[in-house]
């Protein structure tokens, strides 16, 4: 079974009131999708802000206007899907095979390595000026 | 992020309600650095209400842990929620902060 149970659809300037926002939508899409498990939510949450977040303290806009961040959320039976998109930013060179944790002291340099953790794939591209992450998350047998 | 304070004798409770994320940590840090500054350098974060943490807020905790030792005391987290608890985990952070199960528990064994 492959058919779209639910979905969100979010694009605005990249800033941190953008971060809450998404949160709320993923808390709403939770009641439209209440068969996920509750370990699904929480990763596949918790990734999707990570990369999100990423975009909003990290995204350097390729020209005079300001990054947007889109954030594209599908749920299917067996898998959860997002696309985070950096509209408008310049190709950040990530490296994303070499993230991994930092020491126990250091204050940030996680996120990378904690979305890895979170969900089954991550795949990043730039496609057409936008830098497109794609995180997939499959269901979680019962 | 709804940020309060208590001071419970030989420890000073900090509560966080909400979401401790990029939008929330900045303020974590500063709320806690001025509970230090006032002399408390013992403190419990409580995290009962804290629904959500992302690595962001990991490392707002992080560096309010060394503010409290910098300051020659602790800083210990409590009732810690199932998100949290995974990230904390899957960072391996949870050798580092350790959690007690509830505020009076965390420096009660000194």
């Amino acid at each position: 079974m492959t058919d779209i149970i639910a979905r969100r659809h979010f694009r605005d300037k990249a800033a941190e009131q953008s971060i809450e926002a998404v949160h709320n939508q993923l808390d709403e899409l939770w009641n439209d999708a209440s068969f996920v498990p509750e370990l699904d939510r929480l990763t596949f949450t918790t990734a999707v802000i990570e990369a999100a977040t990423n975009v909003v303290l990290h995204a350097v806009p390729d020209s005079p206007a300001p990054v947007e961040l889109g954030v594209d959320i599908w749920i299917k039976a067996q898998s959860l899907r997002a696309q985070i998109s950096a509209f408008g930013a310049a190709d950040p060179e990530l490296d994303a095979d070499a993230a991994g944790m930092p020491g126990p002291d250091a204050e940030s340099g996680r996120g990378l390595a904690l979305i890895r953790a979170l969900v089954s794939t991550v795949t990043f591209a730039r496609q057409d000026g936008t830098n497109i992450w794609i995180l997939s998350r499959d269901a979680t047998p019962a | 992020m709804d940020l309060t304070y208590k001071a419970n004798g030989t420890y000073t409770e900090v509560l966080a309600a909400g979401r401790l994320n990029m939008v929330s940590a900045p303020k974590l840090r500063t709320f806690v650095a001025d509970v230090v500054a006032s002399g408390s350098n013992r403190i419990v974060v409580n995290l009962g209400e804290t629904t959500f943490m992302d690595s962001s807020g990991l490392g707002a905790l992080i560096g309010c842990l060394k503010a409290a030792r910098q300051a020659g005391g602790d800083l210990r987290i409590a009732a810690v929620q199932p998100q949290v608890k995974m990230v904390l985990e899957l960072t391996s952070m949870d050798r580092v902060l350790t959690s007690y199960a509830s505020a009076e528990e965390a420096f009660g064994d000194d």
